[in-house]
């Protein structure tokens, strides 16, 4: 494999920086306090063509490819401390682009991606349920057939922009008696008659990401609202989960950067004893490894971005970077907390807050048990 | 001979990232080129004319090996109609610009011409006065507003002066500079930068223009500046007073 960028990639990825760093660096510490999207910052990013990275020209995207958009999502992490803003783009690309992309009729992507591409849309999915959440396909919801509609019924939890979204794929059974063959995909608007995404949940981190508990009430789904196949659910969320697992974790890379830098700088600065702390070898070491964390998260997230440009099964290396990313994510933010002392746990000094947003990463999107199994199953244990 | 605005040019320059610049010396630059941000602002300010319906076409140019078509290629992805590159390599000085810039006017004839008042990497703020003069037209310069007028024949410069905001009415054909005040430039955005890999750089000589230039100034030697040796500290106001006196010698 090759990671050296084209002249074409570079001047993408030095386009995407410089949009960074001149459009996403508002302060978010008030933001986050009081659980604010910042719905400007969710334009600018869909008129810069973020949102649209992966999407085929055909339907407003940029047709790149999965290398190209991971490094992309990493410069933008880097440059972005709004970490609740990334995590809401990154639930519309995985849980309401993709599965649109493959599965969507042509009506469907006309009707739907130019919009999800340009800002003007904001997407996501509904699965997990008070009851199934890494038993994914136990889920309870019914949607049952009546003439040119579905009705819907159930509850989800842990919805990520439900409050906001213009759309959500949510997954529903259409036969119980069919198990796992029965979970099937619509496309659910905004406004759906039965249909309340409006219960926020306050969380730990991401807070700037808003949240909801999704209650379906005798729901009305246009049948052409339909997503892939009637029982094609659960491989159309298998597929969505796969690129999430991969890319989801690429902005990361990038805070992670950005905490190693800002860890570097204060290990510089902070005098005790008479010397820079960074000259104490405690110190050195601690930062050592988060430089050693960045790169190695970095080459792993680089190559599943390779692998899943170049051939179909990612699964085994999509499950491998989450784990890897969401670790190294949460380590390097805890040492950065314990570089910076007493000011590191402090809202003001901006450490403690890539904490909490970090947790977060080793539950959703499968806990890191999830993805040990799903390794382990496919290393042949 | 006045005729409403139907073209503008601007001219851009290539400059080191100001965010990336490497210091002085460096041998061995990987330092990234931007389109100088004074320029920026002038090629901001004819697209915002033409979404006002007041010009119909926005031809970009720049002077610079094939190296720079990157910035060539970021003009036209903000959305300057088409561009021309000035394919030459050497270092030329302002008057050399002008005399290279008044040969592109001459042949695509526009009723306005933008710049930045200044380059930000030599500082020079001379092309645009330079090439009022050439060609014989009025100019207005460091302009923090535009307006056009009188059907599109006469452009209304705000310019920012030791005096206040100076007011003054130029007819068109004029050269205008830009000054920082004038707009925020738009950032580039992915889509368009794909798109504008599609359209062509028009690429031409000097020679084609028909303009002979010889700099008449040559670049003898950049060093890095003198580094600042540390200070000392003083116990007291007295002894401050003492070593401006006796060492500084500035009391």
């Amino acid at each position: 494999m090759d990671f050296s960028w084209s002249d074409q990639q570079r001047e993408l990825l030095d386009a995407v920086s410089r949009f960074g760093r001149e459009q996403l660096t508002y302060e978010v510490i008030e933001n986050d306090r009081n659980a604010v999207f910042n719905h400007d910052a969710w334009k600018k990013c869909g008129e810069f063509g973020i949102q649209g990275l992966l999407v085929p020209t055909e339907y407003g995207g940029l047709g790149q490819d999965p290398l190209t958009t991971v490094a992309a999502l990493e410069r933008l992490g880097y440059a972005c401390k709004d970490n609740g803003l990334l995590f809401s783009i990154n639930a519309h690309m995985w849980t309401a682009v993709i599965p649109l992309v493959f599965n969507g009729t042509e009506a469907q992507k006309r009707k739907f991606l130019p919009g999800l591409c340009d800002g003007t849309l904001i997407g996501g999915n509904a699965m997990s349920e008070p009851n199934s959440g890494s038993d994914a396909f136990a889920l309870a919801t019914t949607a049952t057939r009546a003439g040119d509609k579905y009705i819907l019924n159930g509850s989800k939890i842990f919805c990520t922009n439900g409050p906001i979204a213009d759309m959500l794929v949510v997954f529903a059974n259409v036969d119980k008696s069919r198990g796992q063959d029965g979970i099937t995909a619509f496309l659910v608007e905004k406004g759906a008659p039965g249909f309340d995404p409006s219960h926020k949940i306050e969380k730990m981190g991401v807070r700037t990401s808003p949240m909801a508990e999704v209650f379906f009430e005798n729901c009305e789904v246009p049948a052409e609202n339909l997503l892939g196949k009637e029982g094609g659910g659960a491989f159309l969320f298998t597929r969505s989960m796969t690129w999430e697992r991969g890319c989801i974790l690429a902005s990361a890379v990038g805070s992670m950067q950005r905490l190693l830098e800002k860890c570097i700088r204060y290990a510089n600065e902070r005098k005790q004893g008479g010397q820079s702390i960074g000259k104490y070898q405690l110190v050195a070491s601690k930062i050592v490894d988060m430089k050693l964390r960045v790169e190695s998260a970095r080459h792993i997230l680089y190559h599943y971005g390779w692998v899943a440009g170049h051939r179909k099964a990612v699964y085994l290396e999509a499950a491998m970077t989450k784990l890897h990313l969401a670790d190294a994510w949460v380590k390097c933010a805890e040492d950065a907390i314990q570089i910076h002392g007493g000011y590191g746990y402090m809202t003001e000094y901006e450490v403690e807050r890539e904490l909490r947003d970090a947790i977060g990463a080793k539950l959703y999107s499968g806990t890191s048990e999830i993805q040990r199994n799903i390794i382990a199953s496919l290393i042949g244990l | 001979m006045t005729q409403p605005v139907e073209k503008i040019l601007v001219a851009f320059k290539s400059v080191p990232d100001p965010y990336e610049a490497a210091a002085p010396g460096d041998s061995g630059s990987t330092a990234k080129s931007v389109i100088n941000p004074f320029d920026e602002i002038a090629i901001e300010e004819a697209l915002r004319i033409r979404e006002r319906g007041e010009t119909s076409e926005i031809v970009g140019v720049t002077i610079g090996p094939s190296s720079i078509d990157e910035q060539v290629r970021a003009a036209m992805a903000m959305g300057v109609d088409r561009a021309i590159r000035i394919d030459d390599a050497r270092l030329l000085d302002p008057y050399a610009v002008a005399r290279i810039l008044r040969g592109v006017i001459e042949k695509e004839a526009p009723q306005l011409v933008l710049m930045g008042k200044q380059a930000v990497d030599d500082d020079s703020n001379q092309v645009g006065q330079m090439l009022a003069g050439l060609l014989g037209w009025p100019q207005a310069t460091f302009v923090s507003k535009i307006e056009l007028l009188d059907n599109r024949t006469r452009a209304r410069c705000t310019r920012e002066t030791d005096a206040g905001l100076e007011v003054i009415d130029v007819n068109l054909p004029a050269i205008i500079t830009a000054d920082l005040r004038l707009n925020e430039p738009r950032y580039v955005s992915l889509p368009g930068l794909i798109k504008a890999r599609k359209k062509p750089i028009d690429v031409q000589t000097c020679q084609q223009l028909g303009v002979i230039v010889e700099p008449l100034t040559r670049l003898s030697s950049t060093a890095r500046p003198a580094r600042r040796s540390a200070g000392t500290r003083v116990e007291s106001v007295a002894e401050l007073v003492i070593k401006l006196k006796e060492e500084a010698k500035v009391l």
